[in-house]
């Protein structure tokens, strides 16, 4: 029994620890790009982007929901996505805009950065191409 | 154009005999005297459509239906305006406005942007007016890491006031606030001028500051206003709110007061006294969708129209505490 157990507990604690290993992988993945002419920006500046503070930049989603979209915004705000609703819906009921513009995927929003000087995005690491500038993430 | 919308259906519950509970002070009946619990206090229903006609010009409609003075649920337009936006940082607006009196007054209705089942009644109870019709100009200034939202605006409105026996019609508003945010913290300013064609009550001027710092992990939250008016003399209100986030569920707590700080020339002395205890929490449960629960002492220190109760009956008595239990279902689409 006690050998049993011990197998359990091992078992679950390689569980942990893959799981781990893989949260750690896929937020080290994520990039925040910017068009290459554009200025750099801080990590407070990407966070009051997101969370409707300054609306000089043009904010561009992935699908709310996603791993990406979940993963972004808990490193970049320290916010859940129930969190982020709240904000943006305030936003918008509000009059004063209009949360940000979903799409599909980092292929499209990497098009999107490229082409609008304004536009900020977020990716997978192993997306980035030279039609875009990478900002660190913290 | 796009479509959007939001509601809330809540039930509110109290077994106080002497007078009704009510969530805004322009409610008529609320629950404790006229029925012990009710499904129309809370509950509202708003859709709303952005319109974008240019990058620069774009509309808002915004119609609401929830149970006000009337008592009944006959859908009102809040929002219909017009905003152009000369640069990103300066727009001006015409048309119906929400006016942003206090910290969440603009969203009092959107539930599910709400941390607590409502605003503490308190706070709203010197301006009942949720819009006014006119223009309002958004100017927006950064220095450093500070950056200020200030917001002119001018208009008319239909204004309920509270306790009395009149309603005033199309006083005029002027309203300036400027909003402060240092990155998860943010500051309120408001002064807000109301001259009702009546007189009394006459001019009302209102000083407001309010606070947030909201990290993510937790967030507190105080607001404060003060009125001014030469018949019903100095009222103040003020509140003070905590909350956390643990996984799905957010429990606050808060803390509501007011008071009449002097008399004016209607000689009442403690128009709309009471305080509020209050404890709930907010369970994120799907996408889109809230429930909360909260639960309230609400004490009342006057009879001169506390200010979360209406229809006061013989047997009420400063000092009555009422408990009330809330539960309200959000959700946006």
């Amino acid at each position: 029994m006690q050998f049993a157990s011990h197998i359990k507990i091992s078992a679950l604690g390689a569980l942990i620890l893959a799981l781990l290993l893989a949260a750690s992988a896929r937020a080290e993945e994520i990039v925040v790009i910017v068009n290459p002419a554009s200025p750099p920006l801080s990590k407070d500046q990407i966070a009051d982007i997101y969370l409707a503070r300054i609306n000089t930049w043009t904010p561009i989603d992935q699908a709310v929901g996603s791993l990406i979209y979940t993963e972004f915004y808990k490193r970049a705000t320290g916010r859940d996505a129930a969190q982020v609703k709240a904000i943006w819906s305030k936003i918008l009921f509000t009059g004063r805009g209009v949360p940000p513009k979903q799409l599909l995927g980092s292929d499209a929003v990497k098009k999107a950065v490229a082409a609008n000087p304004r536009a900020v995005g977020y990716i997978e690491k192993s997306a980035v191409d030279d039609s875009v500038k990478v900002v660190p993430l913290g | 154009m796009t479509f959007s919308g939001f509601g809330t259906l809540g039930v509110v519950q109290s077994n106080y005999t002497q007078a009704d509970f009510i969530a805004t002070v322009s409610q008529p009946r609320g629950v404790g005297y006229s029925r012990s619990w009710s499904g129309t206090l809370d509950s509202d229903l708003g859709g709303q459509a952005n319109i974008m006609l240019s990058d620069e010009l774009t509309g808002v409609v915004q119609v609401l239906s929830r149970d006000t003075a009337d008592g009944n649920f006959k859908p009102t337009v809040e929002w219909a305006s017009l905003k152009y936006d000369f640069t990103p940082d300066f727009a001006v607006r015409v048309g119906r406005i929400l006016l942003p009196t206090y910290e969440h007054a603009d969203i009092r209705n959107v539930g599910y942007s709400l941390p607590w089942v409502r605003v503490p009644v308190e706070i709203t109870y010197a301006s009942t007016a949720t819009h006014s019709d006119g223009v309002d100009v958004m100017y927006r200034i950064r220095t450093g890491a500070v950056t200020q939202n200030m917001q002119l605006q001018f208009g008319t409105t239909e204004l309920d006031l509270p306790g009395l026996d009149f309603t005033l019609n199309r006083a005029h508003i002027a309203l300036f606030s400027d909003t402060l945010q240092y990155g998860n913290a943010s500051l309120h300013l408001l002064y807000q001028q109301t001259d009702p064609a009546q007189n009394p009550p006459g001019r009302l001027r209102m000083l407001g500051m309010g606070f947030a710092y909201e990290p993510g992990p937790w967030f507190v939250s105080a607001d404060s206003n003060r009125t001014q008016n030469g018949y019903f003399g100095d009222l103040v209100a003020w509140y003070v709110s905590a909350g956390m986030r643990l996984g799905h569920f957010s429990p606050y707590a808060f803390y509501s007061a007011m008071h009449q700080q002097s008399i004016g020339t209607s000689a009442l002395t403690k128009l709309g006294n009471q305080h509020t205890v209050a404890a709930g929490v907010r369970w994120d449960f799907v996408r889109n969708f809230d429930l909360k629960l909260q639960a309230e002492q609400v004490t009342i220190e006057s009879l001169d129209d506390p200010a979360s109760f209406g229809n006061l009956q013989p047997g009420a008595r400063a000092g009555d505490k009422d408990h009330v239990v809330s539960l309200t279902l959000d959700f946006l689409f």
